[in-house]
């Protein structure tokens, strides 16, 4: 599939979410009341639902045309998962803050059998009832998984890779076969582990075997407390994750700059990028015309066709207004560079801004770089 | 009535306070007045710091809403009660409590927060005039500290940390991932002693190892005194092309390092912290407060100043509002029929800083949320030490919060954070010693509430570690550590 193609139609540039959205610090309270015992369960579903609910409704009117459930049902970005994967020891389930990790064990090789449902459908179900837009549905990736173990069952950590990702693989499809078309496999710990792409890879490609879906895979620099856990560049990635069978790469560039969107050009990547426009770890909302420069820039390596705009990463360190004001910009930006490459003038809205700026488009190259 | 004795060590030892000498006429006084006996409590402290803000006996009101009062809390200090009439100074603090006014106080401020009282205008002339200040008082600030010398000139701290931060650049350029500039920070830099220690250091171990770190060395220093940065550059002269100075808010770094988001490999910070301004609160019966203030010169230190001006009584809290506006340099020039020179000036700042004190009263905190303890941390982040101590008093520590939070945004992903200080490691420490404020010659010092540093590290993904200062025995100073946590 070609990105997003499950999502059609869409507007060229189409704009999405990487996953996480904006978590506030009564959220947070409320989770971590959970694992503290204050709260029930079906307490904590009830709080779950209606802020999905909200998330959604927070992209839809920002303009996003694909949109996430804002993961907020999720604790982190490795424990929704590794609670419920057969074969996982957590000695403690309490935690002190929701966002804390588990110490979590595999003591014995996991089960490869498909007969153990994770649930994630029930997750994006709750999703797809409640909106009308197209849904890209994200989860954690088999590496990032596995980094987080104590593994005491496997001499080679890749085949506790391989055993994550068939598991994964298994519940692939049965989103698929709940109706999902838009899947996205997060990476968010590679970046720390530079020698061991090509490990994270075939468990990338065990995952997305048989799934009949457009695969995404989102690799960023780490954002956890919204930090990044490494400095350097994307080169790390190439050549090996050419071999990974996914539709689009989704990457980060808004903080860092756009000149590994070159690094790309250059390795021959010709499937879809995700060009990351928003800078979620800081609070300064960027204008319009911001988004609109990046995406120009990022025009010089990537055609129009292939791109899809979203923010560098999950939204979930941001405040709840500094998330919406970001969106509705992201949208905003997007739609000044759609008509540009279209020859028609924005709406009125964004008209203002373009000619504040009267920044010229640049002119789109597929492949090529221009300084 | 509830009465808290706190300095709890006190009472055993070779010689044990005698609380009962003590607590004997306080509680006789305020039997013997028309306070509601139900609702006061009597908190014992023993302040250590021998110049500090308090009477030997303090009267507080605890707030309800609308101001009403809804207790009263009388608060002793230990340490000086022996050789006191308690009994009068009680009956004293009572009168004022009913009749405000009726003591003949000095007030220099409105009711306020703590981290906004003109006390803390009083710190900032400090640094800013210390010069002076040593000029009269005849001895440096240094020689002030406790070892008579800074632990920021230790060498044998500074080898140590050096080499860890040579172990972590080995390994970073193993993977083709060390930057060219490899940036330290060191934020109030005094008299660039440390900086010298630490550079002087750096050459010689980088040169053993063979390294060319310190040709890639980019020291930045910090502070938000020009004339201290410049003092501090001369100190470093032999090191100047490593070496930049910035001025810096210590409480917003960011401002002026923004540029160095996610690049310093080490920040480094002495003594800054417990110099900062800051907040009390307290858990009272399951209520929370913040701690007001109102900074005042009672009345034989408002005659004693009104002498050194001859002048009248009234005009002393004129003439110290423009001395904290103009500086002893300044307020000279402008009072010259009344104080002749410079030292004339310095003498009155010294003279009305040492009669210096504070009126508290406890004010509801309707919300946690809606406290700010600085721009990027609610309230909320007391929730987890306030719910878990039951009654508790404690410094918020919003300056060195606000420097600690921005601090860590400038971090790189294997950078540290490295801090001497007067930390409360373990939030049990605040029942049963006084933590502040002091008077540390014309400074304040406060502890700083690690716990409240270390739970807001932690949740922003850094693992915060306290040890005692291993380079020099007999210290209260704590190291802090901060690092990206896994």
């Amino acid at each position: 599939m070609t990105p997003l193609q499950g999502a059609s139609p869409l507007p060229l540039l189409p704009t999405t979410v990487v996953g996480s959205y904006s978590v506030p610090e009564w959220l947070e309270g409320a989770k971590t009341d959970y694992y503290q015992r204050k709260i029930s369960k079906h307490y904590l579903d009830d709080i779950h639902e209606v802020v999905t609910k909200a998330a959604l409704k927070d992209q839809e009117r920002a303009g996003i045309d694909v949109v996430s459930g804002g993961e907020l049902t999720r604790d982190n970005d490795i424990d929704y998962l590794l609670v419920r994967l057969p074969g996982i020891d957590i000695p403690d389930t309490g935690k002190s803050n929701s966002y804390d990790y588990y110490d979590a064990v595999v003591r014995q090789q996991l089960p490869t059998s498909s007969r153990f449902p994770l649930s994630l459908t029930a997750d994006y179900q709750l999703v797809r009832d409640n909106t009308d837009h197209p849904v890209k549905f994200s989860f954690t990736g088999p590496f990032s998984l596995s980094r987080k173990l104590r593994n005491e069952a496997y001499a080679d950590s890749a085949d506790l890779v391989r055993a994550l990702a068939e598991l994964l693989n298994a519940e692939a499809k049965r989103l698929v076969a709940a109706g999902a078309t838009v899947l996205q496999l997060d990476e968010p710990l590679l970046c720390g582990y530079r020698d061991q792409v090509s490990t994270a890879i075939d468990g990338i490609n065990t995952v997305v075997d048989g799934v009949d879906a457009s695969w995404a895979l989102h690799i960023c620099y780490g954002n956890r407390y919204a930090r990044p856990s490494w400095e350097g560049h994307y080169d790390f990635l190439f050549p090996a994750v050419m071999d990974a069978q996914v539709d689009q790469l989704v990457l980060e560039f808004a903080r860092r700059g756009y000149e590994d969107l070159d690094l790309l050009a250059r390795s021959g990547w010709d499937r879809g990028v995700g060009v990351g426009v928003i800078d979620v770890k800081s609070d300064e909302v960027e204008t319009a015309e911001t988004v609109a420069r990046r995406i120009r820039r990022a025009l010089r390596a990537v055609s129009p066709e292939r791109m899809t705009i979203n923010p560098d990463c999950g939204l979930r360190h941001l405040p709840g207004d500094v998330a919406r004001a970001k969106l509705r910009a992201m949208a905003e930006g997007t739609a000044i560079v759609r008509s540009e490459l279209s020859g028609v003038t924005p709406p009125s809205d964004t008209t203002a801004v373009r000619e504040e700026s009267a920044v010229s488009p640049e002119p789109v190259q597929e492949g090529v770089t221009q300084s | 009535m509830l009465v808290d004795v706190r300095p709890t060590r006190r009472l055993r030892g070779s010689s044990p306070v005698d609380v009962s000498a003590a607590l004997g006429p306080i509680v006789e006084a305020l039997g013997q007045d028309t306070v509601d006996l139900s609702r006061l409590r009597v908190v014992c402290d023993w302040v250590q710091y021998k110049h500090n803000f308090r009477d030997v006996i303090d009267i507080r009101p605890i707030m309800g809403n609308a101001s009403s009062e809804m207790g009263l809390e009388a608060a002793v200090d230990l340490r000086r009660c022996a050789g006191t009439d308690l009994s009068a100074a009680t009956a004293t603090a009572l009168r004022e409590f009913h009749h405000p006014g009726s003591a003949d106080r000095t007030y220099l401020e409105p009711w306020t927060a703590g981290k906004d009282s003109c006390i803390w205008e009083f710190n900032s002339l400090y640094w800013q005039a210390l010069g002076r200040w040593e000029e009269v008082s005849g001895k440096d600030y240094e020689q002030a500290l406790p070892g008579g010398s800074s632990d920021g000139r230790n060498q044998d701290a500074a080898r140590e940390l050096i080499l860890e931060l040579f172990d972590t650049w080995d390994e970073l350029a193993r993977l083709s991932s060390l930057p060219e500039q490899l940036y330290v920070v060191e934020l109030g830099v005094g008299n660039g002693g440390q900086a010298k220690t630490w550079l002087d250091e750096f050459r010689e171990l980088a040169l053993i190892r063979g390294v060319d770190y310190y040709q890639r060395l980019h020291y930045i220093m910090g502070d938000y005194s020009p004339h201290v940065l410049k003092l501090a550059q001369d100190a470093v002269a032999e090191h100047s092309g490593q070496v930049s100075s910035i001025v810096v808010d210590a409480t917003d770094p960011t401002a002026s390092l923004g540029f160095l988001r996610h690049k310093a490999f080490l920040v480094y910070i002495s003594n800054v912290y417990d110099n900062l301004p800051t907040d009390e609160v307290a858990s009272i019966s399951g209520r929370t407060y913040r701690v007001e203030v109102r900074a005042y010169v009672p009345r034989e230190g408002t005659l004693a100043l009104a002498e050194m001006l001859s002048s009248s009584p009234d005009q002393v809290g004129a003439v110290v509002g423009k001395l904290l506006r103009l500086g002893p340099e300044l307020l000279a020039e402008a009072l010259l029929g009344q104080l002749p020179d410079v030292p004339s000036a310095v003498r009155f700042w010294q003279e009305a800083w040492s009669w210096l004190r504070l009126e508290e009263r406890y004010v509801p905190l309707e919300g946690l949320d809606l406290y700010q303890i600085c721009p990027s941390v609610t309230g909320e982040a007391l929730r987890p030490i306030l719910e878990d101590r039951g009654d508790l008093r404690m410094q918020v520590s919003n300056g060195a919060v606000a420097s600690f939070v921005e601090t860590l945004r400038l971090l790189h992903p294997y950078g540290r954070l490295h801090c001497h200080d007067l930390f409360v490691t373990d939030a049990r420490r605040y029942d049963s010693h006084f933590c502040g404020p002091g008077k540390y010659d014309g400074s304040i010092v406060n502890w700083v509430n690690g716990a409240l540093v270390q739970y807001i590290g932690n949740r922003r993904g850094f693992e915060v570690n306290y040890s005692p200062f291993r380079h020099r025995e007999g210290t209260n100073i704590t190291t802090l550590t901060a690092h990206v946590r896994e």
